[in-house]
């Protein structure tokens, strides 16, 4: 790649997909899943973050600015057909990173951040969908500021342009209220697939794009040998000492402390350090904190 | 200049062989397809006979996405709780260069169009043509529901399927005569393997093809079952119009066909996986269309080259013989600079000297009888009456002879000589 291809006075804006399956095939005979690549593609809020990022380049262009978009998969190499068509819709350059097998977020989003650094496709805008459609936690985009050190907004309900390289973003919290956020570069966003439907690409447009090319990098990360807990981790039971009690009824009182005055609730005023600090002995207060998760 | 030398619409049997033959015969093709990927809209009942892909893709039974060969073909004759079947077993049938198999569609088509690709044909899918560009008489191309849509081309094929828009909108179709389609249905349900050998009795990957008359009540069609690797396809042809005017729901006719004694033992515990319609143009011969115009050509269903004539439900095997007639012809006249409707008539004769115009010419008759009384009503029930009657031990009064049984049952069932043997005639030289 050369230094121009990082576009260094521009702006870079990169939506991040995931190959996943959609439709996937559960055999009732045998339970097993059934994976094909025709019944794989992106989910609605993957599609939502590569329009989003086409329109916030359109808007800032306008403006002056130069700007790129990236289209970046972390998938195998069925999915290339499908990343060609967003050359169609009016991505710059595709990039597919190297991944055959399914891995957690945490490594998809180091793979994917090896490939947005700065010396790569020099990210000032990461947008990626919410959520894939393959039951996904949602959590690469986390992982993602984490790793590139950027700032982030997750699970955003609307984006607009304001000056080139801001934005206005609407996230929903609880209860119905809504929260404005003014973001500038360099951020990773999360959109909702509600945000934006994808353009249809014209006919000329999607001949063309039979004939660009994906480029493929392929990173090597030596990942530690996963052990997969095959259960949610319960905390280990408590040995209590036997209640005391005549009858059954008081010894069930006492062992279920139905009768007995409940923590009263408390509305402390801290700082964000010492409200952690009040959760955690409370919390130990209770019992809670006696065991903990295996790491 | 075009932007193609042939636009092929339809990604199904016909027009993947017609954008391979075009494709190989060094011309830029366009195939362009409605539906996500090949085969993805496409249903049928599930048996292609393959003999017609020998010339285009040799040894073909080597790759193609076939579920089982059929080595048993079955025809049942049956009223509400009797059947009568004749069943044919060849196990050459289960050796290369085998005879009939169970496809899925959407393995089927792919594979074929993905042939087409390998060629240099230029598939676009998601893409539908809404329409035909002209210039004056001639089709110089289609519009797309892509924004910037038209796309040009010296011949455009349409092998988009029976009902096609776009050779009714060149004006080769007359008026459509609901009298001339059927409407399919079939369920697709799960099986293990294991089941499936054991009643039907094959192994590996041996399957079955059963066609039924008399088993859609009171209205003409027909029905299907076929073995699938681990599923199984049962599926009525029904006439349109009579359809619609006994005012039954398809899947009720289906229900009835799943609950006949013949039937349920084969099914059951079977899970229903999909269910799904498609509309026959079922009066093949009859109903044809003009196949050529200036700058067009029409293949496959959209050119009602289709056979669905009582044990016959033909249509995949004709749609390719026909697409690739129509990619060769239109290739040819690309070359010689000529695609009026005269430069390509190439497409009638190469159609007239193979399979595709014979068999439909020979059996144009068929329909007609299949979808007669005769043969709906009175010969499923004169058949399973004269077993019946053959096999119930009636001692000690003696024995029937086969005559007076026949003549008896001919009688209930209110069929004259004169008319078993003029429609027996008819039979003979539409079948003979
Ligand atoms: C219930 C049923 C059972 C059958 N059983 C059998 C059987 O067992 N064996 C057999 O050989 N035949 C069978 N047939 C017949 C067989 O399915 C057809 O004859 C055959 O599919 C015809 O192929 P085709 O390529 O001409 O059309 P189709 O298979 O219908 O393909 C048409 C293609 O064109 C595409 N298309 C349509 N309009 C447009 C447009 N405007 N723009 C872009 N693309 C478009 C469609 O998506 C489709 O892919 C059966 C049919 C039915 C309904």
């Amino acid at each position: 790649m050369n230094s121009a291809d990082l576009n260094p006075a521009g702006i870079n804006l990169v939506a991040c997909v995931k190959w996943a399956e959609l439709r996937p095939e559960i055999d009732p005979l045998h339970g097993s899943v059934e994976a094909s690549q025709r019944s794989s593609g992106f989910s609605s809020s993957d599609f939502a973050a590569v329009e989003s990022a086409l329109r916030l380049a359109q808007a800032w262009s306008d403006q002056g600015q130069v700007c790129v978009v990236t289209v970046l998969c972390a998938g195998p190499e069925d999915a290339e057909d499908s990343l060609r068509d967003f050359f169609a819709v009016g991505a710059t350059r595709v990039v597919r990173v190297d991944l055959a097998e399914q891995r957690s977020s945490a490594q998809v989003a180091e793979l994917l951040a090896s490939a947005l650094v700065p010396s790569q496709l020099n990210a000032q805008f990461v947008i990626c969908g919410d959520v894939s459609s393959d039951r996904g936690s949602g959590s690469v985009p986390a992982y993602l500021a984490h790793h590139l050190g950027m700032q982030q907004a997750l699970g955003l309900i609307g984006l607009e342009s304001t000056d080139p390289g801001s934005l206005h973003a609407t996230r929903r919290l609880d209860g119905g209220r809504r929260e404005r956020l003014l973001l500038t570069a360099a951020a990773v966003i999360s959109v909702e697939g509600s945000v934006a439907t994808l353009r249809r690409s014209s006919l000329a447009a999607t001949l063309a794009a039979k004939q660009k090319t994906v480029e493929l990098r392929k990173q090597q990360i030596d990942w530690p040998t996963e052990v997969n807990r095959l259960r949610p981790w319960r905390p280990r039971a408590r040995v209590l000492a036997p209640p005391a009690g005549d009858d059954a009824l008081s010894r069930i009182l006492e062992l279920t402390g139905a009768q007995s005055g409940s923590t009263a609730a408390r509305t402390l005023r801290l700082d964000p350090e010492q409200a952690a600090e009040a959760v955690l002995e409370q919390l130990a207060a209770w019992g809670y904190l006696d065991d903990s998760p295996p790491a | 200049m075009t932007d193609f030398d042939v636009i092929v619409v339809g990604a199904g049997p016909a027009g993947a062989a017609a954008a391979l033959e075009a494709a190989r015969a060094g011309r830029s093709v366009c195939l362009l397809e409605r539906g996500p990927y090949p085969g993805s809209k496409n249903m049928y009942g599930g048996v292609v006979y393959g003999r017609v892909l020998d010339s285009l893709i040799p040894n073909w039974w080597e790759e193609a996405p076939i579920q089982r060969w059929v080595t048993r073909r079955s025809t049942m004759l049956m009223t509400g709780d009797q059947a009568v079947t004749v069943d044919y077993r060849c196990s050459s049938w289960g050796e290369a260069p085998y005879n009939g198999a169970t496809a899925f569609r959407p393995e089927f088509d792919a594979w074929l169009a993905s042939k087409a690709e390998a060629a240099g044909a230029v598939l676009i899918c998601s893409t539908t043509a809404t329409g035909l560009l002209r210039d004056g008489t001639r089709v110089v191309g289609v519009r797309t529901d892509r924004p910037d849509g038209d796309l040009t081309a010296q011949v455009v094929i349409c092998c988009d399927g029976v009902n096609s828009f776009l050779a009714k909108e060149a004006g080769l179709y007359p008026p459509s005569d609901p009298a001339n389609y059927t409407l399919g249905v079939k369920e697709t349900i799960l099986l293990p393997r294991e089941v499936i050998d054991e009643r039907f009795a094959v192994r590996g990957d041996h399957g079955v093809d059963i066609e039924i008359l008399g088993c859609t009540g009171e209205v003409p069609g027909g029905g299907f079952l076929y073995t699938n690797a681990e599923s199984l396809a049962v599926g009525l042809v029904l006439s349109l119009p009579k359809l619609a005017a006994c005012g039954r729901r398809p899947e009720e006719i289906l229900a009835e066909l799943k609950a006949h004694s013949a039937i349920a033992p084969l099914i059951e515990g079977g899970q229903v996986k999909e269910y799904s319609a498609h509309v026959i143009p079922e009066a093949g011969y009859k109903m044809m269309p003009e196949l050529i115009g200036d700058g067009i050509l029409v293949a496959g269903d959209a050119a009602a080259m289709c056979l669905a004539a009582g044990i016959w439900l033909e249509g995949v095997n004709f749609a390719i013989g026909s697409g690739a007639a129509a990619g060769q012809a239109a290739a040819r006249a690309v070359q010689r600079r000529d695609t009026s409707s005269a430069g390509l008539q190439d497409y009638r004769r190469r159609l007239d000297s193979n399979f595709v115009m014979s068999d439909h010419r020979k059996l144009r008759e068929a329909p007609h009888l299949v979808m007669s009384d005769l043969a709906q009503q009175q010969l499923p029930r004169i058949a399973c009456g004269v077993m019946e009657q053959l096999f119930t031990v009636t001692n000690p009064d003696p024995k029937p002879g086969l005559r007076k049984i026949i003549r008896g049952q001919m009688k209930l069932n209110n069929l004259k000589l004169r008319d078993a043997i003029s429609q027996g005639m008819k039979a003979l030289r539409t079948f003979g």
